[in-house]
């Protein structure tokens, strides 16, 4: 391995580990009140159509990540009256929102583009060097020149962490979390900060689909986010509900990721479904070793009833 | 409450009977119209099911456009579904069966399954398979196949004469048989061409994932790789972008092999495409159909029989020598000369 096969290596895997990471921290947000979405992969499709529609229409990429993050709020909203207000099961209605929105966004594609068979292309979002940063020898170029989003989402890590650790509003969301019925008690509108959760979670979920569309590839298929929602939601899990951590399980993925595609093309006499495996195995692995010592928000997944004993 | 409610329900009941009215009339007079001519021609219907979207600007748009080509040449109608998993192959299939569609059109080797399943509990409809294996067809199955082999082997001599830095790379979907003879045959077309030419390949293990068609081919250029090749639908619109980034605004030096249909234009970086004529191959099988001949046979697509041909060239990247070049390989690959 030279040194311009490592810094591709690590481009890619920070390519490849931005749209998990800004559905990771979507997630988080979401699983901090108690609220487990596995609805993620849906949101995204939806919001990587938004995005993508925005995109070609209008040509600013900005607006497009925007109205995709406000589509992926209405989306959500769905699962959140379900899931909140009628106390549903919040995986039943998670996976109704897998399989409802990629069929939405599917349907609006054709709606729009119609059957004719070309293929629509958007413009991309421009990258945006940072002045000094970029000029460190060896990986200045590499780091600081990427798009907005890029620095957005490790942005966001810094102050997710900041805000749950050391925020009086930061406890009380994760109060909602752990234990409900003791927060409500002290005051805190349990239902107001579920709901918020998910206007949250939506808005980085859709923002995360609309990378896919205006970042990274200028093209709309069907089947485009090809399961990064679930990636995501295994991050949280490995990150242990912390956003340094769930960072670190988006880049593990993606090296490892953008790493199983360089050894796939460096042999040819291995079949290519074992380096395919090598992202997974090594999440699982990770998953393992590091054991279930901390678990995640102790109400998590549970309907909050306000008037039960 | 509950009074308004069933009010309303009252209402939406009426609005549906009358909408179901409404439908019922309009079909009426064509009925009758084609009784009073004595023409009860039947209008033939075409179903076919994909796995990748019909838009992808790559296998799924090339099939169906095939479809609808011959469908609209020999006056037959059409539908389609599309996305779809492989769970759902068999139920797709078995809907139009209900429908009363006369042939079902299954675009990839990945159906047969499905097919075999569906056509022995409807054996009065028709499934066309392409790229079924030879051993495949039944009394209502028949397969198109188009000729991987001569496929993989014009965009091998393509690479193999444009090629400077004597890399070429191939990405595929899934390791289909089809996909591997063309890879195989695009490798060797273009050691014959330049024997010190070496491919590199990789698989998505994905026909829809973009994002991953950028990455390999982001990586194979990174590796030296100059021209390519792809067997992966969405994935290569994927690959054309990373080619497309990497050659910028200056002097195209890196290519792109378009197919099943003809790219020309779509991206700055595709020189030429290897065409399959879908609709020519369709079209038989529709004839077949209407004359009762169908079933029991392969449909073949090659440069014989111009199912296969070579397509336009992008003029600015590939000046008249080379096509010249081009042109008399894959007339020597036609007579069977080509590498001998």
């Amino acid at each position: 391995m030279d040194g311009s096969t490592i810094s591709d290596l690590i481009i890619a895997t920070v390519r490849m580990a931005t749209p998990l990471l800004i559905v990771a921290l979507a997630e988080l947000y979401s699983e901090r009140a108690g609220m487990v979405n596995i609805g993620l992969d849906g949101i995204m499709a939806f919001g990587a159509l938004v995005g993508f529609l925005v995109c070609y229409w209008t040509g600013n990429p900005y607006l497009a990540v925007i109205c995709a993050a406000v589509a992926g709020v209405g989306v959500n909203m769905v699962y959140a009256f379900c899931t909140i207000t009628l106390c549903a099961n919040q995986i039943v209605y998670g996976m109704a929102i897998n399989i409802f929105a990629p069929a939405l966004a599917s349907f609006i594609y054709r709606v729009v583009f119609g059957v004719s068979s070309t293929l629509a292309q958007a413009t991309l979002m421009k990258t945006v060097a940072i002045p000094v940063l970029k000029d460190i020898p060896l990986f200045g170029k590499l780091l600081f020149d990427q798009t907005p989003m890029v620095y957005l989402s490790y942005l966001l890590v810094i102050i997710t962490a900041i805000y749950f650790n050391r925020t009086k509003s930061g406890l009380n969301y994760k109060a909602v979390g752990e234990y409900p019925k003791a927060a409500e008690t002290m005051g805190i509108n349990v239902i107001r900060q579920k709901y918020i959760a998910c206007i949250i979670c939506g808005f980085f979920a859709g923002a995360g689909g609309a990378y896919l569309t205006t970042c990274y590839v200028n093209t709309y298929s069907d089947g485009v986010v090809a399961g990064r929602g679930f990636i995501a939601l295994a991050a949280v899990i490995f990150g242990r509900w912390t956003s340094p951590g769930v960072m670190m399980a988006c880049l593990l993925f993606g090296f490892f990721d953008a790493l199983q595609l360089r050894l796939q093309i460096g042999s040819n006499l291995i079949p290519y479904q074992l380096f395919q495996m090598i992202p997974y195995v090594m999440t699982l692995l990770a998953l393992t070793l590091l054991g279930n010592k901390i678990s995640g928000p102790k109400a998590n997944c549970k309907p909050y009833f306000r008037e039960e004993r | 409450m509950k009074k308004i409610f069933s009010l309303l329900l009252a209402v939406c009941l009426a609005l549906a009977l009358t909408a179901c009215g409404g439908a019922k009339e309009t079909p009426a007079p064509d009925s009758s119209a084609g009784a009073a001519t004595d023409t009860p021609a039947k209008t033939y219907k075409v179903a076919m099911i994909c796995d990748s979207a019909i838009s992808d600007g790559g296998w799924g748009a090339a099939c169906y456009n095939g479809m609808v080509d011959a469908a609209t040449a020999n006056g037959w109608e059409t539908a389609y579904t599309d996305s779809i998993d492989q769970s759902a192959y068999a139920d797709s299939m078995i809907s139009y069966c209900d429908l009363g569609y006369d042939m079902i059109f299954a675009p990839g080797n990945q159906y047969s399954d499905a097919v075999v399943q569906v056509a022995a509990d409807y054996p009065n409809v028709f499934f066309a398979v392409l790229n079924g294996s030879e051993t495949l067809p039944t009394a209502n199955i028949a397969s198109i196949l188009p000729d991987a082999k001569q496929i993989g082997s014009i965009a091998g001599i393509i690479a193999g004469t444009m090629s400077k830095s004597n890399v070429i790379g191939f990405i595929g979907g899934m390791e289909l048989d089809t996909t591997k003879a063309k890879l195989a045959n695009f490798e060797s077309a273009a050691k014959t061409i330049n024997p010190s030419i070496s491919a590199v390949s990789a698989y998505a293990g994905s026909f829809n994932d973009t994002a991953k068609g950028m990455e390999l081919a982001a990586s194979m250029i990174n590796d030296g790789a100059d021209v390519f090749f792809g067997d992966a639908s969405a994935v290569d619109s994927g690959a054309r972008q990373a080619i497309d980034q990497k050659n910028g605004t200056g002097a195209i030096g890196i290519f792109d092999i378009g197919q099943p249909a003809d790219l020309l234009g779509q991206n700055p970086c595709v020189v030429c495409s290897v065409v399959t004529d879908n609709a020519g191959m369709i079209g038989l099988c529709m004839k077949d159909v209407q004359s009762g001949t169908f079933g029991n046979k392969v449909v073949y697509g090659n440069l014989e029989n111009g199912c296969v041909y070579l397509g336009k060239f992008n003029d600015e990247l590939v000046d008249a020598d080379t096509q010249t070049k081009i042109t008399d390989y894959v007339k020597a690959l036609q007579d069977g000369t080509f590498g001998k």
